[in-house]
């Protein structure tokens, strides 16, 4: 008889880690879309008030952040600066999202946001360059906050949802 | 700088193509080289004291039709790349028709300017490149030195050093500022507070703000800032005792001169020009020279190699040439 409740029990862990982890999931994914708005507003830091070159002002952005996955991001904008093929920052942009899209919590309806801040980029003036930084920022932080309002729900929702489908599956068992 | 130094610096900013073909260009055109052309849909040219000549496949031909063709998208990924990819960083410079290269050196371009209030606004399409090698000729200045350094007063004369484009002027100016600045205990003359305004980063050939040329150890570099308004700055924050600047021509400059001379400070000055009735031609120049500012009027030439010393004037010379060719004028 035990074996069964112990069983029970497994199953509800189970079921609830792989909640929170969905829980986890959408946390991450509010946070890196955060860190992605920090990331163009200290952008805009280096181009208006220092008018940086990209390669730095992309390392030094890079040293800012505390999401590992998003430094990767921009550690890789530079790498890919570097290389010969890489014909523009535009490119190199839209290669690192190629190269990082796997490894960030980011859903497919983020990446468009990320990628509108590449047009353009390092090919403008420094007035231009700003305001199209600061529109792309505008618009990741509208989409941020709508992300971060569902994410209060569906955070519980996911948890409730690990703790009681495991329950559910216990007593169907059972 | 050794003569090949050019190769690390330049190679890096060209495409992989013109990389391979500028890799393996040896011998005296690459040693004696002055300036790259590279215009869009023509042949890539390069320019030595000896004159011009095509690059091909294997090196420095004559023939034109040996010659390699560039292409508009090479002469963009040139920009973008002496950018750093951020044109907003360069705007200033492009804007001016130049960006400094790490090395000293510079490229300028040609293109289709577009214009805001009838200001230049950017350079877009670009059409041609000129990659301007930096020659540093260290005692170059030697031979001119003595003539413009008054020992008695341990200061330099005013000084304005007078050439066509290409005559060494700029050279000249460069390794006056480094002799003076570091001095020569041997000879007695104490090493000066050198002050130098380079609005087109060719002087001190700063990259990133720090000198890439020898300027001497007591130079303070003003980069890519215009003149009137560098010499003041610099009068007013680094007390120099003498002032460097290259190719004066506004009346702002003029008047920037005339201000630096009265702080008490000595300038050391270049501007275009072939002879004293060019340089009479230009108000703002004309009225520096009727009121002897300058003590020093120094004509270089190319005739026997850059930086040939064709004539050294006395102010008050050329201040009474000036009169009685005006009384000339009168009568």
């Amino acid at each position: 008889m035990w074996f069964k409740w112990a069983g029970a029990v497994l199953i509800v862990l189970a079921t609830s880690l792989w909640g929170n982890q969905q829980a986890a999931k959408m946390r991450r994914r509010v946070r890196q879309l955060e860190e992605f708005r920090l990331a163009l507003r200290l952008l805009m830091a280096e181009i208006g008030y220092t008018a940086t070159p990209l390669p730095r002002a992309l390392e030094y952005v890079q040293g800012c952040l505390g999401d590992e996955r998003v430094k990767q991001f921009f550690a890789e904008i530079v790498l890919q600066l570097g290389r010969p093929e890489v014909g523009d920052a535009s490119q190199a942009w839209l290669r690192a999202v190629e190269v990082c899209r796997g490894q960030l919590s980011l859903r497919a309806d983020d990446w468009p946001l990320i990628i509108r801040a590449a047009a353009g980029l390092g090919g403008l003036g420094r007035e231009s360059q700003l305001k199209q930084l600061e529109a792309a920022e505008s618009q990741l932080a509208g989409h941020t906050a709508r992300v971060a309002e569902n994410c209060v729900r569906s955070e519980r929702m996911w948890r409730y949802l690990g703790v009681l489908g495991g329950a559910a599956l216990v007593i169907v068992l059972l | 700088m050794a003569k090949m130094e050019w190769k690390n610096q330049i190679l890096p900013i060209l495409p992989a193509r013109l990389q391979n073909i500028f890799a393996t260009l040896s011998g005296q055109a690459a040693e004696e080289l002055e300036e790259i052309r590279l215009r869009s849909g023509k042949a890539i040219m390069i320019c030595t004291h000896r004159g011009e000549s095509f690059v091909g496949l294997d090196g420095v031909t004559g023939n034109f039709s040996e010659a390699v063709i560039v292409t508009a998208a090479e002469l963009q990924a040139v920009l973008l790349t002496v950018a750093e990819y951020s044109l907003y960083a360069r705007d200033e410079e492009l804007r001016r028709g130049y960006l400094a290269l790490p090395g000293g050196h510079r490229a300028g371009f040609a293109g289709r300017v577009v214009l805001e209030e009838n200001r230049v606004k950017l350079l877009r399409d670009i059409s041609g490149i000129s990659l301007r090698i930096a020659r540093e000729v260290k005692g170059a200045g030697e031979a001119l030195l003595p003539q413009l350094f008054c020992t008695r007063q341990q200061r330099v004369y005013h000084t304005l050093l007078v050439s066509a484009p290409q005559a060494g002027k700029t050279t000249m100016l460069r390794d006056l500022a480094r002799l003076f600045s570091d001095g020569d205990q041997v000879k007695g003359r104490f090493g000066l507070k050198v002050g130098i305004v380079d609005e087109r980063s060719e002087l001190a050939g700063c990259y990133l703000g720090v000198p890439q040329l020898d300027v001497g150890m007591r130079s303070d570099v003003l980069d890519g800032c215009p003149k009137a308004e560098g010499m003041m700055m610099l009068v007013r924050s680094m007390s120099p005792q003498l002032l460097v600047t290259d190719e004066l021509g506004r009346p702002e400059d003029a008047r920037a001169v005339e201000e630096a001379v009265n702080s008490g400070a000595s300038i050391l000055a270049t501007v275009h020009g072939h002879c004293l009735g060019d340089l009479m031609k230009r108000p703002s120049l004309a009225y520096l020279l009727r009121q002897t500012l300058f003590e020093r009027i120094v004509f270089l030439s190319r005739r026997k190699g850059p930086g040939t010393i064709e004539e050294i004037y006395n102010g008050e010379t050329v201040k009474s040439r000036l009169v009685a060719e005006e009384m000339g004028h009168v009568v």
